[in-house]
C-alpha cells in the first residue's frame, strides 16, 4: 500500500487526543498518590477507634500529646490488622511503627510482636495493675505488649423505664433476678420489650457469657461449664431473652438504639453505650451489671499496643511513653470513654455521658462482691473460636429453644478440643494452675 | 364503485337524512394508548427502582442526626443539615482516598484497555488452535477469591517496593477487569462487519489505520460499556485495596471499616459521597454508549 496509516495527515484532534492519552499514563504513574493517614512519618496501626468521630478526636489526642513524633493514625477492621501486620513480618518489610488493638487482637500475632519487656520495665512505675501485666505475656514470660487503656460492661438504664423497677430493688444493685423481673413489668406495661441486648453480628454479647452472667452463677467459666449452675444460668437466659427486643439480633451496639428510643435497658460495653446519653444526659443512668449467686461478674476490657518484628523500636517507645503518661490517658477517657491504665485521679470535669459511666465503672470495680474475668488469656488465633461456641449455646439454647443440658454436653467436647490444641491454663475468673491445660468441667 | 355512482351519491347527500356513519374500529387505537401508557408506566418504576433508593440515602446523608432518630423518618427534607456530610468529609484520608481512587479507577481502565483491547479484536477476528479453551481459561482469574490472591500479592509487592501506591491497586484492578474487559470487547468487536473492514483495507487502509479509522469508531458504544464495568468494578473493589495498600488507599478501603462502625449518620453520608463518583462517571459515559445506538450494541 502506498499511503500508510501513519503516512496520512493528522488532524490537530487526533494528535492532542494521541498526545493526551501517550502523557495521561506516565503522569498518572508517576504520581505516587495521596496519602489518606495524615502524613506522618510513624505509622500507628490500630483496630480501635475506627468511626469517624472517635478516629478525629483520637487524632488530635496523639497531635498534641505526642509532640516528639509526627504519628499518622490508621485504623482499621480486625481481619485485616492481622493480615497487614503478619504479611509485612513476614516479607520483612515493615512499615507500620506500631500497632495497638484489644487483647484478642493482639493476642494471635504473638509471634509478629517484639518483646517489649524493657519497655515494660522502663513503665513499671506508672501503676499499671499487675494483672494487666499478667496478661500482656500472653502465657510465656516476655511482654509482647504494653497495656494502652481499659474498659468493662455496665447497663445503660433511661430513666423512664425505672417505674417499671420490681418493689425493693435496688437499680444499682440488681440481683438477675430482679434484671429478669424488671425486663417482665417492663414489657407487660408499655407493651413492647424494653430491654436490648448487643446480640448483632458485631455485638460483644459473648461477653455477657463469658464474663457477667455464666462466672455470676456458676463464679467459674470453664470449669464449671456444664455444672447445673450453669444450667440454670443459661435456663435463665432463655427465659431474659424472651423479654429482650426481638431486633436485638441486629444491634451491634446499643446506644443508637437507645437513642432512638426502642431500648431503654440494656447491657454493653462503656464506648457503645457513651452515645445515648449524648443528647439528654438527665435523662440516663448508668449502673453495675447485675449480681448472681457467686458475686458481681464483670469482665476486664485490655487494650494494649506493641511493636511489630522489624520495627523503629526506639520510636515506637517515644510514642508509647507519651501515650502512657496520666494527661494523655484521661484525655482518651474524655474524649473516647476508654480509661486509663496507669496512675491518674480521674477529675469531675467529665462530659456527663463519661461521667456517668464513670460512676458505673467505680461501682463495679469497688463492689464487695465483685468477680472479676479476664478476657480468654493465651488462646492466640483461637480466641474467636471460644467465643463461638458462647455464641452457638446462645442460638441453640435462646433462639431454637434446645434444652441447655444436651447443649452444654455438646459444645463441652468443641471447647475442650480447642484448649487441647492450644494447651493453655485456665484463666480468671477460673482457678489458675500454670502449667495445666484448663479442663472443661 | 363506478363513477356514474360517485356522481349520484354525492349530488344525492343534501337531500338525504344524514346516515349513521359506520362505527369506526377503535380497538388498535386504543390498544396502541394502551402499550403506551404502559411503557411509561414500567419506565417509571424502572427510573423509581434506581433512583428512590438514591435519593434516600442523599435525603438521610444531609438531616440532622437528630431526625435520623425519629420514628417514622420523614420522605421529604424537612430537616437539613450539612454538619454530619462536612464532618465526614474533613476526616483524615477522605479526599485524598478520593484522589487515590479515581487515579486508580482511570489507570485500571487505560491499563486493561491497552491489553484488552488488542486481545479482544484478536479473539473476534482470527480463527486460532485452542481459541475456545483460551475464552475458558480468560475467566480463570475470577475463579479464585480476591483474599487468596491478595496476600501473597502483598508479599511480592512489598519485596518489589510496589507496595501502598496506587499503582499497586491498579495491577490487581487490571488483572481482576481484563476477563470481562477482552469478553466485552470481543464481542462488540463480532458485531462489526467484517465487510466495512475489508473495504476500508481495498480503499487504502492499513490494517492498523482500518481497525483505527473504520472499526474503532463503530465499536466506541462497546467499548464505552466495557469500561464503565472496569471503572465501577475498580471503584468498588475493596478487600484487594485493602491489603495491598496501606497509607495510600482508595476511598472505599478507607472509610468502609470505618463506617461500619461509624454511627447511622456518617454510613449515610459516606454511602451517598461513595455513590456520586460512579454515577458522575457513567453518566459521562452514557454519551458514548447512545452515540451510535444500535450499531454494535444490539
Amino acid at each position: 500500500m502506498s499511503d500508510s496509516f501513519f503516512s496520512q495527515p493528522f488532524s490537530r484532534r487526533t494528535a492532542l487526543k494521541i498526545g493526551l492519552g501517550a502523557a495521561a499514563a506516565p503522569i498518572l504513574a508517576s504520581c505516587s498518590g495521596a496519602s489518606t493517614s495524615g502524613g506522618g512519618d510513624f505509622t500507628f496501626l490500630s483496630t480501635q477507634f475506627t468511626p469517624v468521630e472517635e478516629k478525629q478526636r483520637f487524632e488530635k489526642i496523639l497531635a498534641d500529646h505526642v509532640k516528639d513524633v509526627r504519628v499518622s493514625y490508621n485504623s482499621m477492621a480486625v481481619g485485616d490488622f492481622t493480615t497487614q501486620v503478619k504479611t509485612q513480618v513476614s516479607a520483612g518489610k515493615v512499615g507500620i511503627g506500631m500497632v495497638g488493638g484489644l487483647h484478642g487482637d493482639l493476642a494471635p500475632l504473638a509471634e509478629n510482636l517484639e518483646d517489649v519487656s524493657d519497655l515494660a520495665g522502663e513503665l513499671s512505675g506508672a501503676g499499671i495493675p499487675k494483672e494487666l501485666w499478667d496478661l500482656t505475656k500472653l502465657g510465656g514470660t516476655k511482654n509482647a505488649y504494653i497495656p494502652w487503656m481499659q474498659a468493662t460492661y455496665v447497663v445503660g438504664v433511661n430513666k423512664a423505664a425505672l417505674e417499671h423497677l420490681p418493689s425493693g430493688a435496688d437499680v444499682n444493685n440488681l440481683t438477675y433476678d430482679q434484671y429478669l423481673d424488671w425486663a417482665i413489668a417492663g414489657r407487660k406495661a408499655t407493651g413492647k420489650p424494653i430491654l436490648g441486648f448487643p446480640a448483632g453480628a458485631k455485638g460483644l454479647y459473648h461477653r455477657w457469657f463469658q464474663g457477667f452472667l455464666l462466672p455470676s452463677f456458676t463464679g467459674g467459666l470453664i470449669t464449671t461449664f456444664t455444672s447445673s449452675e450453669a444450667v440454670e444460668a443459661w435456663t435463665y437466659m432463655a427465659e431474659l431473652w424472651k423479654n429482650m427486643n426481638p431486633a436485638s439480633t441486629n444491634y451491634d451496639n446499643l446506644q443508637e438504639p437507645m437513642a432512638r428510643g426502642e431500648v431503654l435497658v440494656g447491657w454493653d460495653h462503656v464506648a457503645r453505650l457513651v452515645d445515648a446519653p449524648k443528647d439528654k444526659p438527665d435523662d440516663w443512668v448508668m449502673v453495675p451489671a447485675p449480681i448472681g449467686p457467686k458475686g458481681l461478674g464483670y469482665m476486664l476490657v485490655v487494650a494494649g499496643y506493641g511493636v511489630p518484628k522489624g520495627a523503629d523500636k526506639k520510636k515506637a517507645a517515644t510514642v508509647i511513653k507519651a501515650l502512657s503518661k496520666p494527661d494523655t490517658q484521661l484525655e482518651v477517657l474524655r474524649q473516647n470513654a476508654f480509661f486509663p491504665v496507669v496512675e491518674a485521679t480521674v477529675p469531675d470535669d467529665l462530659p456527663p455521658a463519661v461521667k456517668l459511666e464513670s460512676t458505673a465503672v467505680k461501682a463495679t470495680q469497688g463492689a464487695s462482691k465483685a468477680l472479676i474475668s479476664l478476657p480468654p488469656v493465651g488462646l492466640g488465633a483461637k480466641d474467636g473460636e471460644v467465643s463461638q461456641v458462647f455464641k452457638d449455646c446462645f442460638t441453640q439454647i435462646c433462639k431454637e429453644g434446645a434444652a441447655p443440658t444436651k447443649v452444654l454436653g455438646a459444645q463441652a467436647k468443641n471447647l475442650q478440643r480447642i484448649l487441647d490444641e492450644v494447651k493453655v491454663p485456665c484463666w480468671a475468673p477460673d482457678p489458675v494452675t500454670a502449667g495445666e491445660t484448663c479442663t472443661v468441667g | 364503485m363506478t363513477s356514474a355512482e360517485t356522481s349520484a351519491e354525492t349530488s344525492a347527500r343534501p337531500a338525504a337524512v344524514p346516515r349513521p356513519q359506520p362505527a369506526v374500529d377503535t380497538a388498535p387505537l386504543r390498544a396502541l394508548r394502551r402499550r403506551r401508557a404502559l411503557l411509561q408506566v414500567a419506565c417509571w418504576v424502572v427510573t423509581a427502582f434506581m433512583v428512590v433508593p438514591v435519593y434516600l440515602i442523599a435525603l438521610a446523608a444531609f438531616s440532622s442526626r437528630s431526625a435520623l432518630n425519629e420514628f417514622p423518618l420523614r420522605f421529604l427534607p424537612t430537616s437539613f443539615s450539612t454538619e454530619t456530610m462536612s464532618t465526614f468529609l474533613s476526616s483524615t484520608g477522605v479526599l485524598a482516598g478520593l484522589i487515590n481512587s479515581i487515579m486508580v479507577g482511570l489507570l485500571t481502565l487505560v491499563v486493561s484497555f491497552l491489553i484488552g483491547v488488542p486481545a479482544g479484536y484478536a479473539i473476534a477476528r482470527f480463527a486460532f488452535r485452542g481459541h475456545d479453551q483460551y475464552q475458558l481459561f480468560l475467566l480463570f482469574t475470577r475463579a479464585l477469591p480476591i483474599v487468596v490472591l491478595s496476600v501473597p500479592l502483598a508479599q511480592l509487592f512489598l519485596s518489589t517496593g510496589v507496595y501502598d501506591t496506587p499503582l499497586a491497586v491498579t495491577l490487581l484492578h487490571s488483572a481482576l477487569a481484563l476477563p470481562t474487559t477482552i469478553l466485552l470487547t470481543s464481542a462488540v468487536f463480532l458485531a462489526v462487519p467484517v465487510d466495512a473492514e475489508e473495504a476500508a483495507r481495498i480503499f487504502g487502509c492499513t490494517p492498523v489505520g482500518a481497525f483505527t479509522r473504520v472499526v474503532l469508531p463503530l465499536a466506541l458504544p462497546g467499548i464505552a460499556a466495557a469500561s464503565i464495568f472496569t471503572f465501577v468494578m475498580s471503584w468498588n473493589e475493596v478487600l484487594g485495596a485493602t491489603i495491598l495498600t496501606l497509607n495510600q488507599r482508595t476511598l472505599p478501603a478507607q472509610v468502609l471499616s470505618s463506617l461500619s462502625d461509624s454511627p447511622l449518620a456518617f454510613r449515610f453520608a459516606g454511602g451517598f459521597f461513595l455513590i456520586i463518583p460512579a454515577i458522575v462517571f457513567i453518566a459521562v459515559m452514557r454519551r458514548y454508549l447512545l452515540n451510535m445506538w444500535g450499531t454494535t450494541i444490539r
